[in-house]
């Protein structure tokens, strides 16, 4: 499969902005770079939301060149798991920091909810991300054949 | 350069004792998951600080977002330390590799770049008054830099598809290296 590689590197790309950015965000919530208005980090998700879709599409890429290799890995649901539990936390540190407005001030303290949310989602992601590369080392069929 | 290379392949071995640990069966993936946590800080925090420039959230004064660089440069640290321990282990595997050379070339271009812009432009962006808007210069150092980890990115991800290998008779396939 000649765009194997050309795909696999989309993916590494696409996990840097998503992730990425993600992180970013879980930091800030945390109190990195506590001058930065939280409510202007939503500038930052569409390109976070691009970088998601294109592993979404290479990552289905990658699937139909190795079905086997992934489905019959457990590590493989495993990674899936936690991405969607990563995106979910996502879209729940998104709606109650640029939606409602009230965190919004500088300097503001953060309510101890939303420090456990940026907490799960940095927790998540590096498990994704394990989870991912291990792939490499704990599939037993690459192919039907094998 | 091609002396340097056999040169160095053999002063680093392979057998030092960071290889062997690094031949158990977990070390090489954890080594490598971490590796791909690095890459992610250091584009979170490095990519965005370079969309800002480029003029992403306007509103965001620059200077609080550098803030950020820090955990850009620990995922860098962690990535030049990772790194290490493949090179250490796997000489050959990345001495003789065109897309490491690629890889290096990158990193060199992004580190330069940063240089350029603290030498450039530290001053009119983190003046008290400093404007929203980036200078031009600032903006083409900004793009520079996401290229570049962009192309360090490509040149890691594509190291295992230009492995060197023994080979015999001239090499005519650019994706195959063989190893003297």
């Amino acid at each position: 499969m000649f765009a194997f590689p050309g795909i696999l590197t989309l993916h590494a790309i696409g996990m840097g902005f998503a992730v990425g950015i993600s992180a970013a965000l879980d930091l800030r919530i945390l109190g990195v770079a506590a001058k930065v208005p939280l409510a202007e980090m939503r500038r930052f998700l569409p390109i976070l939301w691009a970088g998601f879709w294109l592993n979404a599409a290479s990552g289905i890429l990658l699937l139909i060149g190795y079905p086997t290799k992934a489905l019959t890995n457990p590590v493989f649901y495993l990674k899936l798991t936690l991405i969607a539990v990563a995106m979910v936390l996502l879209v729940r540190i998104s709606r109650s920091t640029f939606t409602t407005g009230t965190h919004t001030t500088p300097g503001n303290e953060l309510s101890p909810r939303l420090r456990k949310l940026a907490i799960a989602s940095l927790v998540c992601w590096a498990g994704a991300i394990t989870a991912g590369r291990l792939l490499a080392y704990t599939y037993t069929r690459l192919t039907q054949l094998h | 350069m091609h002396d340097f290379q056999v040169w160095l392949v053999t002063t680093i071995g392979g057998n030092s004792p960071v290889a062997s640990v690094m031949r158990t069966a977990w070390a090489w993936p954890i080594a490598e998951s971490l590796h791909f946590l690095g890459l992610c800080l250091l584009v979170g925090a490095i990519g965005t600080f370079d969309l800002r420039l480029l003029g992403v959230a306007k509103r965001v004064p620059i200077a609080a977002m550098h803030r950020f660089i820090p955990w850009g440069l620990l995922g860098f640290a962690i990535n030049i330390m990772t790194g290490s321990l493949f090179i250490l282990t796997e000489p050959d595997q990345y001495i003789y590799n065109p897309s490491f050379h690629f890889k290096l070339l990158f990193m060199t271009i992004g580190g330069l770049n940063a240089a350029t812009f603290y030498l450039t432009s530290y001053r009119p962006i983190f003046a008290v008054d400093a404007p929203p808007d980036a200078p031009r210069r600032a903006k083409v150092i900004a793009a520079i830099s996401l290229c570049a980890w962009i192309g360090v990115i490509t040149g890691g991800r594509l190291l295992t598809f230009y492995r060197p290998s023994i080979c015999e008779g001239p090499q005519t396939n650019l994706l195959l290296t063989c190893t003297p």
